[in-house]
């Protein structure tokens, strides 16, 4: 009986330890809940690629904004670059005025006009220093990330990966509804 | 113009002061960009990189790690404390940029988990080891116990052994 007990604890140990690191790998890491999520965005100027207008954050103040990060070089980015123009012509054109932002990173303008060229991107597109300061700034962990900010500047939602419709749909109702 | 006797030892003074501080200048300047980088690496050491699998920023020779490299050396030499630029990585990043918990909190509790079961463990089989050797001991100093039965069969049979003998 005595051992029985001792077996059994020995192997409920065991197996609470193997559910444990079980459960750990199947965590994806970037699922890390953002600290920026609720909170102010950080400050940024960017400049157009192609063209001389400039974007602040404090310049959107009022208006909710879709901010991506994307590369030329990204192939999930390709994925989501037609999503994003559709969110552009539907919510910055129509009724709603929530605008579409790109910022290239770790870029250079030629490939990225380029890539813009190639899927049709016409909203803002802007790209951030070599020395990353926006993108550290945003504490991405790569491209594409996008994040969604209301019109008093706070970030509600951060997707890490590309964007699908559905999301785009339900943040927006989300943004527009805290307006 | 010929500088008099003590004009010249002066000037000499000066020269030599001069070249004083300017080699000393240069030690100071080159021990500060030692001590710069060492802050660089140790706090890129502390820090984990966003995009690879276990590898510090220091290790990594990934985009991210460097342009987090460049900032870090940029915030040290703005003259930052190496808590406010780790602080700087964990508002943005969260607790996970840092690759070691912080001693505070569930922090605290994973830093002496480790130790407390090392030392649980370790006292658990210094019991069980004593223990056993008690156990050993008293068996091999206790006299027997034997049945009445088995008493009575022993003394018969020394009693005949004796009567042989």
């Amino acid at each position: 009986m005595w051992m029985s007990w001792k077996f059994w604890s020995v192997m409920g140990t065991i197996g609470a330890l193997a559910a444990l690191f079980t459960y750990g790998f199947t965590l994806n890491p970037k699922l890390v809940p953002s600290p920026l999520v609720g909170r102010p965005a950080p400050a940024f100027e960017v400049q157009q690629i192609n063209g001389t207008e400039r974007v602040s954050l404090a310049e959107l103040k009022g208006t909710p904004f879709i901010l991506n990060f994307w590369a030329s070089w990204c192939v999930a980015c390709r994925e989501e670059a037609r999503v994003l123009q559709q969110a552009h012509l539907t919510y910055e054109k129509g009724q709603k005025k929530i605008r579409v932002i790109g910022i290239a990173i770790q870029d250079t303008a030629i490939p990225a006009l380029s890539f813009a060229r190639q899927y049709g991107k016409t909203y803002f597109l802007g790209l951030d220093n070599a020395t990353g300061d926006i993108a550290l700034n945003y504490g991405l962990y790569g491209v594409p990330e996008t994040f969604f900010i209301d019109g008093q500047g706070i970030i509600r939602f951060k997707q890490i990966g590309p964007v699908t419709p559905e999301m785009i749909q339900s943040e927006v109702a989300r943004l527009t509804a805290a307006q | 113009m010929i500088p008099s006797p003590p004009l010249r030892a002066l000037l000499m003074m000066l020269l030599a002061l001069t070249l004083i501080l300017l080699f000393a200048g240069g030690t100071a300047l080159a021990l500060s960009e030692e001590e710069l980088e060492r802050r660089v690496q140790q706090i890129s050491d502390e820090l984990r990189c966003p995009t690879c699998q276990a590898l510090s920023v220091k290790d990594s020779e990934a985009s991210f790690s460097k342009q987090i490299r460049d900032k870090v050396r940029r915030m040290v030499e703005e003259g930052q404390s190496d808590d406010d630029i780790k602080a700087y990585f964990v508002a943005r990043y969260g607790e996970w940029i840092l690759r070691a918990p912080k001693k505070e909190g569930l922090g605290l509790v994973l830093w002496i988990l480790p130790g407390a079961a090392i030392l649980g463990v370790g006292g658990l089989l210094v019991w069980r080891v004593r223990r056993s050797a008690k156990q050993a001991e008293s068996r091999q100093t206790a006299p027997p116990s034997l049945s009445p039965q088995q008493r009575e069969r022993l003394d018969r049979d020394l009693k005949r052994f004796k009567e042989e003998d």
